[in-house]
């Protein structure tokens, strides 16, 4: 009887032990995840960025921490002016993202953010660079929306493809206005799977509506 | 139950054991002791770790122990690894981190050297630059005109650069030589490139001291680089302006046509022109290209094109009561330019093979004299080329090229022809011996069989990065060049001219501001001189006397240019400034003199506005160079006349507009808005009696168009991405 105790008893501690890894992933994630939705603009991410990678080297199989730490470069490279420093931040937003991808192959998250990267990369230099860029962009849209079209970010992401082009250029507010209130409508069915998973962009979606709406 | 406890107790101790934590504190730095903050310091394989501070310090707990590896990663810098051994409860470790190579800290060579490229930061041009730079007529070498080191002649066709005459100027594509890259001349009509600038993804312009790659060139190279494939989209072009109209077609990005007719006839219609056009200029024009990637490290570019334009002018004579005479010309040129490149090893090594051939054909009539000349260059071309280093920066190339050039020509009813097996190799390495320092030194060796001779030339380059924005490089090498066929054809004796380089450059480069200074040095030998009983001032004539190679000359000076994209909201502009000092004794001249072609100061503004509001892009131009040599037989000293300056205020404009699929591109331009009366020179009766003034075609120009894209996505044709 005592044999078979100890046998429970060990078992359950070793249970625990590795739950306390498990959960270790979960809570340390939770926490960033949450803490990078909510932060202020402006606020440094690097922290978390740096974080996420380390969790990223030893959750080799997660696809979730490079995603994130993509992420943050992302509004990394948004905030920063310099093009040639932008350029640096997102070469390392593409390798965290790239990462993600050969772990997870054909996620919408993963298809949208690498859209996202490819149209910043336009943004340093918009006349040497729509074409190439212009294609990996669109390229990855598509192949997003593929997989799963009611992921709110393709429709924003095209919105503000539109939103940001001048009118004579076959864009503008009130041409964006339609695809806008669109993704709006997608965030509001948008259930995120789990605390993890990506759930941003209504407000900017939202602050876009109120600009396309300004006559 | 007891027992049970006690094992309770004795695993809560090992995990606490286990759990012992140590702390790790350090500082990060880079190798001058700079602090670097937001660095990551992480024990591999695990949670733990932490970012450093403004100070560049840090610290963080673990509960490992024993042998674990700490690393120390910052972006733009070399990731490090050390090896600790974890026993005390505190260890410090200390970082200095390496700069990575990359953009924002790496010298480039830019001595001699001026980038029109999109994969390039250190870009000065674009394609699109050249299409929207007013007086640039969106051609190449026109554009090209408006940087520092390069002469403006009106009544000629090519690249005059830094005292060198328009032959001493080679285009090449995709590393091989272009035959016949400009129209057919005709005299002081000058003529345009026959590629468009949208063909290419980088031009750049060598104002000297180039590559080892290169050759054939005393002053220059202008070296284009095709489009790579960049997107699956197919779609129709259609271009309608008052010189022709066009149509394109391209499929899937991969293969593309274009069909071109033109006609100047409704805009000599509109125009006073100051040169009597017989038989106005047209031609039919077509090409084809293919742009596939075979294989991921393997890409197959082929282009082919064929032209047929004719035009006949009326050009003043001394003789026969002062009868203008006829000169007509028909030109119909065939030519293909072939490249297929691959890689292996990642990337690292990388194989380009390429194949051309060009056949072209002058049907001229001067009176009713025919002087036909036919010209054919068969090129092959393969480089090897190794790339090493973290960022594979630095590259060991080495090729080899063979040409067979073939010429014709018919003059005063005596047929001269000539063949030549031309064949180089060349090795050439990019190294750097430091992110700061940089350096590419080169040879060449070459062998012309016309005249039984070989050359073996050096090259190199340095280049110091002297701080985060600026740069110092110099270049220096030997230039050879075959002397041209008009002087091979009588005399097969020659032997290749010869030009010195020694160029300086500074450059500082912020936030879409360049500014460049340069200095150079040119010393030219063995050129081609002439002799005849009397100086003939005639440059379409055709050399019957003796020849040798003991012409020489120099050239010397400075340039200076401003580029400025940032301080002017969605505006662009630039100034440039170059003086030349030069003289030479070469071709026929009877003592050394500054050529006729050549000009002391030479001064460009170019700008440009986009208005968002309203679609359009404006620019405006406005050179100004200093008085040409000429030549008078009265004058004292040899080409001692001088012109008056040339000046030239240009604009131009564009609109765009989407229209569902479909975007279109209206645009106008008029050059030399204040009708200047520009004079290139003057031409001599041989007497020496009459001249009359070589001018522009026409004094003001106006031009206008429309181009029309239609495409199965709805991209952005590329005259409309304009600056946003």
């Amino acid at each position: 009887m005592q044999r078979i105790i100890t046998t429970f008893v060990t078992l359950a501690l070793t249970a625990a032990l590795l739950s306390a890894q498990d959960n270790e992933y979960q809570t340390t994630m939770k926490e960033i995840v949450s803490s990078i939705q909510t932060a202020a603009a402006g606020e440094d991410l690097t922290p978390y960025a740096n974080q996420l990678e380390r969790i990223a080297g030893v959750e080799q199989k997660e696809w979730l921490p490079l995603y994130w730490a993509s992420f943050c470069y992302m509004l990394k490279a948004l905030a920063e002016n310099d093009g040639a420093k932008k350029d640096i931040i997102l070469e390392k937003a593409e390798a965290l993202i790239g990462k993600a991808d050969s772990i997870q192959a054909k996620n919408d998250e993963i298809l949208v953010l690498k859209a996202n990267l490819a149209s910043l990369r336009i943004g340093v230099d918009p006349q040497g660079r729509w074409q190439k860029y212009g294609a990996i962009s669109g390229a990855a849209l598509t192949a997003a929306k593929a997989v799963n079209a009611e992921n709110p970010r393709i429709g924003l992401h095209e919105a503000q493809g539109i939103f940001y082009t001048p009118e004579a250029f076959g864009g503008g507010k009130e041409k964006a206005l339609p695809l806008i209130k669109a993704a709006i409508e997608k965030f509001e069915k948008f259930k995120p799977t789990s605390d993890l998973m990506p759930n941003w962009g209504k407000e900017v979606a939202q602050y876009m509506l109120i600009e396309a709406e300004k006559k | 139950m007891k027992y049970l406890f006690t094992i309770g107790l004795f695993l809560t101790a090992l995990l606490q054991v286990n759990h012992a934590q140590r702390t790790i504190t350090g500082k990060v730095t880079d190798r001058k002791g700079e602090a670097l903050v937001g660095a990551n310091i992480a024990i591999k394989g695990s949670y733990d770790g932490a970012t450093t501070d403004s100070l560049g310090l840090f610290s963080f707990k673990t509960r490992k122990k024993d042998t674990v590896s700490i690393v120390a990663a910052y972006l733009g810098y070399d990731t490090e690894i050390r090896i600790v051994v974890l026993k005390n409860p505190l260890h410090q470790v200390d970082f200095q981190l390496r700069e990575a190579f990359n953009d924002l800290n790496v010298v480039t060579i830019t001595a001699g050297h001026f980038e029109a490229s999109d994969s390039k930061r250190m870009v000065m041009l674009r394609p699109l630059d050249i299409a929207t730079t007013a007086s640039g007529g969106a051609d190449i070498t026109a554009v090209m005109q408006l940087l520092p080191g390069a002469n403006r002649v009106g009544e000629q066709e090519g690249l005059f650069v830094r005292g060198g005459a328009a032959y001493e100027t080679k285009t090449v594509i995709d590393g091989m030589i272009v035959q016949n890259p400009f129209f057919s001349s005709t005299p002081d009509v000058p003529q345009r490139g026959r590629f468009s600038p949208f063909m290419f993804k980088g031009m750049a312009f060598s104002t000297g001291g180039y590559s080892a790659q290169y050759g054939q060139a005393l002053s220059s190279v202008l070296l284009l680089d095709t489009q790579d494939k960049v997107s699956d989209n197919s779609g129709v072009n259609l271009i309608a302006h008052l010189a022709g109209v066009g149509v394109g077609y391209t499929h899937k990005g991969e293969v593309s046509g274009q069909l071109f007719y033109s006609n100047l006839a409704p805009f000599l219609q509109l125009v006073k022109t100051n040169i009597d056009f017989i038989k106005p200029p047209q031609g039919l024009g077509s090409s084809i290209s293919v742009n596939k990637q075979l294989a991921k490290n393997a890409q197959l570019k082929m282009y082919a094109t064929y032209t047929d334009n004719d035009n006949a002018l009326g050009l003043p004579n001394y003789e026969d009561g002062g009868k203008p005479y006829i000169f007509s010309l028909r030109n119909r040129n065939f030519f293909t330019n072939n490249t297929y490149k691959v890689n292996f090893n990642a990337g690292k090594l990388i194989w380009q093979t390429g194949f051309s051939f060009s056949n072209n054909t002058d049907d001229i009539k001067v009176g009713s004299v025919p002087s036909d000349r036919q010209d054919r260059r068969i090129q092959m071309r393969s480089v090897l080329k190794q790339l090493w280093g973290k960022k594979q920066q630095n590259s060991i190339l080495g090729g080899a090229e063979y040409h067979l050039i073939q010429n014709n020509n018919l003059f005063n009813g005596y047929k001269s022809s000539l063949e030549d097996h031309y064949s180089a190799g060349f090795v050439e390495t990019e190294f750097y011996i430091h992110t700061k320092l940089a350096m590419r030194a080169g040879m060449r060796g070459e062998y012309t069989s016309s005249i039984g001779k070989a050359n073996i030339a050096p090259r190199l380059s340095l280049a110091w990065k002297t701080g985060d924005n600026s740069q110092i490089s110099v270049a220096t090498g030997q230039f050879y060049q075959t002397p041209e066929r008009n002087y091979l054809y009588l005399n097969q004796n020659l032997d290749f001219e010869l030009a010195n380089h020694y160029i300086a450059n500074y450059q500082w480069a912020k936030n879409d501001r360049t500014f460049r200074v340069e200095i150079f040095q040119k010393e030219y030998k063995h050129l081609v001189r002439e002799f005849q009983n009397s100086f003939d001032p005639n440059p379409y004539r055709f050399p019957t006397g003796a020849t040798n190679n003991r012409g020489y000359g120099q050239a010397n000076g400075f340039d200076v240019f401003f580029r400025d994209k940032k301080s002017i909201k969605a505006a662009d502009f630039w100034l440039t400034y170059s003086y030349l000092n030069t003289k030479r004794l070469f071709q026929n001249y009877p003592v050394e003199a500054m050529p006729t072609f050549a000009t002391k100061h030479n001064f460009s503004a170019v700008y440009k506005q986009f208005v968002p509001k309203i679609a359009c892009n404006f620019g405006l131009t406005y050179t100004y160079t200093s008085g040409r040599p000429y030549y008078d037989i009265q004058q004292e000293a040899f080409l001692s006349g001088r012109t008056k300056a040339y000046t030239n205020l240009s604009f131009a404009a564009s609109h765009i507009r989407a229209i569902k699929r479909s975007f279109i591109v209206f645009f106008m331009t008029v050059d030399n808005v204040l009708a200047t009366k520009n004079e290139f020179g003057y031409r001599y009766s041989p007497d020496g009696t009459q001249r009359f003034v070589v001018t522009p075609v026409v004094y003001r120009t106006v031009f206008f168009g429309v181009s029309v894209n239609i495409s199965r996505k709805a991209d952005v044709p590329k005259e409309g991405k304009l600056d946003i």
